[in-house]
Order: C-alpha cells, then sequence, then structure tokens
C-alpha cells in the first residue's frame, strides 16, 4: 500500500509546475489501468456488496442496506450498553461476594473486583470489534518487538563497508526465496512438542519435560516478527544508508553524547525509514491469518480469518465486505496519522 | 518530497513480496497421458473432463488411470469447503464438469435447480453401492448425484497421555484437558456437538436451540488449544495435544500411525457426512463426467482411493478388497448402532451466519 502511494506521489508533476504533456500520461496509462483495476474497481465491489444482502446459497443480492454494518460494530450490543452495563456490574459485584462467600456489604477491592469483571463481561458481548482490538493489538505488538529488533539491525548494515552490506542484506532476503507456507511448516516442526526445540533442551536438561510452544499467542506473534522483520529492516536501511555522517559528527562536535545524538541527530533523519517500516509491517499483520492460523491453532481468532470465513463457511460475502471495508477505513486512518511523517 | 529511487525501489519490492503472502489456491493439473487406451468408451467429443474436488480427497494415481483408459485429460482445481466450492461455482468463473459437494449442499443446489440429472444407463457400477448409500433423502433416487466417500466425527484419544475413558464429547471438554484438545474449524460441527450433548437434532438451529447451546460452547471451547480442520492429525501426531474431535479418515491415519492413539465414537452422536460426485448446469461434458462417475464406483479404483484416504467406503464390492486391517479400523468404518447413532446435516440457509457468530463469538472469549 505504501508502495502505491510512494509511487503515486513520486510521479505527481505538480513539483514541476506545469501540466503534463500526451507524452506524460501515454507513459503513465500503464500504472494507471493498473490501478484501475486492480486497486478502485475491486475496492468499489467490496463497498458495493458490504451494502447488499445475500441469499440461502450464499450469493449476493443487491438490496441496499446497512445492517452488515450495524452487526459488524454490533450496534445491539452497543444500543442495549445503558442497561447492560450497570446490570454486568451489579451482577460483577455479586459473583465476587459469592466467590468470596461474604454476605452483606462489599469493601472497596471487592467493589472494584466487581466492577473489573463486569467491564470485562461488557466487553465480551462485543463480538467483531473485540476481534479487530485483538488483531490490532496482535500487530502492534509485532510492530514494537520488528522495530527493537530491526532498527539496530538496519542500522548495523548501513553503516557497514560496501561489501558486508551487499551481503548482508542479501541474508535479510533469503528467507523470502522459499514460499511463506513453506517457512510457516517449518516453524511448526521447530515448535511442536517433539519438535527441535523442545527435543534439544530435554536431551541437554535443561528442562525436565517438553514447553509448550506451538498454539500460543506466543507463536502466533512470532511467526508475525519472523515474516514480517525485513519490511522494517529494509526501508530503515535505506534511510540509514544516504544518513549524512557528518551531521552525526557535528552533533558530537557540538558536545552531544551518543544517547542525544541518536534520538535528535539519528532518530530525526531516518524518520522516514521508520514509518515507512510500521506501517509496512503493522498494516498487514492486522489482516493476516494464515500465520495465526497455523502456527496459534486459530486461537484467539483473528479479524482476517474471520473475514476469511465469511467469504467460505460462513456463506456470507456482504457481512465479510462489510468487515473488509471497515478494516479499510482503519488503515486510511493509520495512514492518514502518519502522513506528516511520510512527508517531511 | 525527499523519497530516492532506492527507497522506493525497496519500497515497491517489499510490496511486491506482500502481495505474495495470503494464501494460495493450489490449482494442480493433471498429467495428460499419451496413450489413449484402444477401446474408446462412449464419452463427448471433446476428450477433456474438468473436475472440482476437494483436496486431499481424489488420488492423482487414480485421475492418472482414468486417462490412460479413456483419453481424457482431466484438470484438477482444489477446494477446502463446501462453501469455498459454492462461492466459484455460482461466481460462475470457472466451468466445470463435476462437482463433489457434501450432502446439505446437495439439497439447496438442488433445490435451486443447478443440477444436471444424470444417466444410469451410463452408470452401470452403481449397482456397487451399498444399500445403506443409495436413495438417501439429500437426493431420492440418486437423480443427481453418486456417492464418493463418506465419513463420520469422532474422537481421537492418546492414550500415553489420556488413561481416563473416553466416551463422548463431555468427556473431551473437561477442565483436566484445559489447552490439551485439537478440534475441527467448523462451526457447524463444533455447534452440532453441542447440540448432540443436550439432545437437540442437529438440523434444528432455530434461534431458540442456539441459545440452549450457547452456555455448553462458553464452556467447551475455552479448552480447546487448536481449530483444525485441514489437518488436525498434526497437532495430534506431534504430541502437542491428547485429544481430538476430527474427521473419521483422519482418525483412521492416525490410528495406522500409531497404536497409541485410540478412536472413539462419541456416545452423544456425531455427524455422519456422504460427499458425493454431481455435475453442475454449466457442466460441457457431461458424458466424460458420467463415464468418471462409473470409473470410480470401479471395486478396484475405489479400493485404491480408500487406501489413500480411509474414509467410509460405500462401494460394498471395494470393501471386500480392502485388508481386513483397512476394513476393521473403528474410524473409518463405524458399527452399526454408531451409524444408527449419526444425523446427515440439512441445508440451513440463512442461519448458517447466526451458527458461524455464535461460535466465533464462543472462540474469542
Amino acid at each position: 500500500m505504501a508502495g502505491v502511494v510512494a509511487g503515486a506521489a513520486a510521479a505527481d508533476p505538480s513539483s514541476f509546475k506545469r501540466k503534463p504533456g500526451l507524452m506524460a500520461w501515454l507513459v503513465l496509462l500503464p500504472l494507471l489501468v493498473w490501478l484501475v483495476l486492480f486497486v478502485v474497481v475491486p475496492t468499489v465491489m467490496l463497498v458495493g456488496v458490504s451494502f447488499s444482502e445475500r441469499d440461502a446459497l450464499g450469493r449476493v443480492v443487491w438490496n441496499f442496506n446497512t445492517e452488515n454494518y450495524l452487526r459488524a460494530l454490533d450496534w445491539d450490543t452497543l444500543k442495549a450498553l445503558p442497561q447492560l452495563l450497570p446490570q454486568n456490574l451489579s451482577e460483577g459485584t455479586d459473583a465476587i461476594l459469592k466467590q468470596d462467600g461474604v454476605s452483606g456489604d462489599p469493601s472497596l477491592t471487592q467493589r472494584l473486583r466487581g466492577i473489573g469483571a463486569g467491564i470485562a463481561t461488557t466487553f465480551n458481548a462485543f463480538v467483531w470489534f473485540r476481534i479487530l482490538l485483538i488483531s490490532i493489538w496482535y500487530a502492534l505488538l509485532t510492530t514494537i518487538i520488528c522495530m527493537v529488533i530491526g532498527y539496530p539491525v538496519a542500522y548495523f548494515i548501513g553503516r557497514s563497508s560496501e561489501r558486508m552490506r551487499i551481503i548482508l542484506m542479501t541474508l535479510v532476503m533469503i528467507p523470502f526465496w522459499t514460499s511463506f507456507l513453506i517457512r510457516t511448516y517449518a516453524w511448526i516442526t521447530i515448535l511442536s512438542k517433539d519438535g527441535l526445540v523442545n527435543s534439544f533442551l530435554v536431551a541437554a536438561q535443561i528442562i525436565p519435560e517438553p514447553m509448550t510452544i506451538l498454539y500460543t499467542p506466543f507463536a502466533s506473534v512470532l511467526g508475525l516478527v519472523y515474516n514480517y522483520l525485513p519490511f522494517m529492516i529494509l526501508p530503515i536501511y535505506t534511510s540509514v544508508e544516504r544518513l549524512d555522517n557528518a551531521m552525526v559528527e557535528a552533533a558530537y562536535d557540538l558536545g552531544a553524547g551518543p544517547v542525544r545524538a541518536f534520538s535528535q541527530v539519528i532518530i530525526p533523519l531516518t524518520r522516514p525509514g521508520i514509518v515507512a517500516g510500521i506501517l509496512l509491517v503493522f498494516v498487514p499483520s492486522i489482516a493476516m491469518f494464515a500465520i495465526t492460523n497455523l502456527m496459534g491453532g486459530g486461537n484467539p481468532p483473528t479479524i482476517g480469518e474471520v473475514i476469511y470465513k465469511q467469504f467460505t463457511s460462513g456463506r456470507n460475502q456482504p457481512f465479510g465486505a462489510a468487515l473488509g471495508t471497515l478494516l479499510l477505513v482503519t488503515f486510511i486512518i493509520s495512514l492518514w496519522l502518519t502522513r506528516k511523517q511520510r512527508e517531511e | 518530497m525527499k523519497t530516492n529511487t532506492r527507497h522506493l525501489m525497496f519500497t515497491a519490492l517489499a510490496a511486491a513480496a506482500l502481495a505474495g503472502c495470503g494464501k494460495p489456491p493450489a490449482p494442480t493439473s493433471a498429467e495428460p497421458s499419451a496413450s489413449p487406451a484402444a477401446q474408446a468408451p462412449a464419452g463427448d467429443a471433446e476428450k477433456k473432463l474438468s473436475l472440482f474436488c476437494w483436496s486431499e480427497y481424489v488420488p492423482q494415481s487414480v485421475i492418472d488411470q482414468f486417462t490412460k483408459e479413456t483419453g481424457i485429460k482431466v484438470s484438477v482445481e482444489n477446494y477446502a469447503s463446501n462453501e469455498e466450492m459454492l462461492a466459484k461455482l455460482l461466481a460462475g468463473g470457472g466451468s466445470y464438469d463435476l462437482i463433489q459437494p457434501s450432502e446439505y449442499v446437495i439439497e439447496g443446489l438442488i433445490k435451486e435447480n443447478l443440477l444436471t440429472p444424470i444417466d444410469h444407463a451410463a452408470i452401470p457400477n452403481i449397482k456397487n453401492l451399498a444399500p445403506d448409500f443409495v436413495n438417501m433423502s439429500f437426493d431420492p433416487g440418486n437423480k443427481f448425484t453418486i456417492p464418493y466417500m463418506a465419513g463420520t466425527v469422532g474422537i481421537v484419544v492418546n492414550t500415553a497421555l489420556v488413561t481416563d475413558e473416553i466416551k463422548g464429547y463431555r468427556d473431551v471438554f473437561q477442565d483436566k484437558y484445559k489447552k490439551n484438545i485439537v478440534v475441527l474449524d467448523d462451526a457447524r460441527e463444533i455447534v452440532s456437538w453441542g447440540l448432540d450433548s443436550i439432545d437437540i437434532p442437529v438440523n434444528d438451529v432455530s434461534d431458540a436451540n442456539l441459545a440452549k447451546v450457547k452456555p455448553v460452547l462458553a464452556k467447551w471451547l475455552p479448552l480447546v488449544k487448536v481449530y483444525d480442520s485441514d489437518s488436525p492429525k498434526t497437532a495430534l501426531l506431534n504430541g502437542d495435544v491428547a485429544i481430538g474431535v476430527v474427521w473419521g479418515g483422519e482418525g483412521a491415519k492416525l490410528l495406522e500411525a500409531d497404536k497409541k492413539f485410540q478412536w472413539v465414537a462419541p456416545a452423544e452422536g456425531s455427524h455422519l457426512f456422504v460427499d458425493s460426485l454431481a455435475v453442475p448446469k454449466t457442466a460441457k461434458h457431461v458424458k466424460n463426467a458420467e463415464l468418471f462417475m462409473n470409473f470410480i464406483l470401479r471395486p478396484d479404483i475405489s479400493a485404491k482411493i480408500s487406501e489413500e484416504f480411509p474414509y467410509l467406503n460405500p462401494n460394498l464390492a471395494a470393501r471386500e478388497l480392502l485388508t481386513e486391517a483397512q476394513r476393521t479400523n473403528p474410524a473409518s468404518f463405524p458399527t452399526a448402532a454408531e451409524l444408527a447413532n449419526m444425523q446427515t446435516f440439512k441445508d440451513i440457509g440463512g442461519q448458517a451466519s447466526k451458527v458461524d457468530e455464535l461460535v466465533t463469538s464462543m472462540k474469542a472469549q
């Protein structure tokens, strides 16, 4: 997505302060056709279908309605919230009292625990919104870990000698020469209870019995980080590579310590790469479902998986389209929020 | 804007790599055979057949042999769920000559007049089918379909890890097996187990009954570790879980792989599915499709399919060709008493999305 945005911006002739001639349009034509066919038309179709209905066999029926969005936003729960929340809060407190075996007035801690339980129950009533939040949380975690690992790696590569840089960048890219699914299946054989990691740790007597690694949220995030790390390294690397060393030296000459030089000179100068990296990792991680399914055991479900299911076993394309459109809106908002950083 | 070309190039590269990250469909093309048989049975003028079937269900060797004997080139496309097949069929994207729907989908397809009636005179091998599997409720008189394989859903227990006796779903979903269970990632299946456990017919998915099954699933699903419909045996084989509720064919393979696995037909009852071959209205090679139907009903061919995919074979003549071990595999061939305790799925129309929503919300708690 970022590629498309950057490409369109680079082709933007406004910086030359004149209108593009016929030749320019001809050169642009393939790109424009591509954009219309594979970006504009599918998006319009998605939004169109999201306002339709489906019949018993799952075929789309063009009967305009907003039912899909109301369902996707858990409208019924939202509407009932004024009654639901107080009810859940009092029930939560009752449950805590029952659990503690106390009758009469609850203490302050019991009251607080009751409120916590009530809020959790209420939150649980939001089916789709909660799944979206879980997915965003996974994506956020993935992005942060990729950043923490990826930035030092990209910085190191960018500051290496020309020869080393080529070798190291090749090493970063090598995993992409293998199919993504094969790499994910490889992780299954590495992480399972009878897998490489557990067999080694048990044989070396580091742990008494195999640990549970596969089919946990940890495995999901590990898979996501593994797959998206290069997308963090690549853009940061390009920023670091053209970082002017004179600037860093100037910072030191003017009395900045390593921390200050890093935070006030290096980070701002590599910011375009950082922002590009965040977008390239965050956006696809939200909707990724193959990894969370294979390595996380599909537990808990993620928004990508839920949308995929609507188009297949759920037999509900319009609802899937509505969820997809909401996800698209989320992406547009995240692009809009980072527009300043990307333009600098 | 300070974007330099290198930056752009990498971003574009990354975007291109990302685009390749989805789960790719796996269409495979059958090897066309160069040596058509001398005798040519009556088929269509054009020696082609487009088969749209489940993945891991029709052995390549069977397709190759069909091509060798008839000279008909078979192009194969796979799907992983009935709904995926339906979506592609109804979208009219490809022209398929043969599809392989399950019982409840057949019901819907017949209702919507989307299948071509088959000519029984062209399929004499239909006589090989067991009486239980002809004239079934979803297609009386087999006007449109020929049963391919049937199967059940049941429980596989790793007796090295579980010593208690497991009789049914209620024994599986106990707190002590928390995060030690794999189940099929299939909302309709999961709801049917819940309904079985409270003695409600599995096709009775009214709103009231879904409300009744909700507390059952609210208790059960947090105990599940893995949801997997494609290959639930993997988690069991790797020792990541101790119990699974899986397809009979997957269970049969586990039983073949290791003696420690035990098959249990759920005491509460379970689902009997019948996957059949059918010809869509839009088919271009109906005669070739009928030739293929007749071919897979041949005892030797049907036995070959059973060997590779050990589901419940509806072909009596083929069962005789199976080994003793294959015939007595309890996951492939349930007893008459167990069969009597099973139900087939009926088309539930729009309720499917409510079933899906119920399971999704219970999974995400």
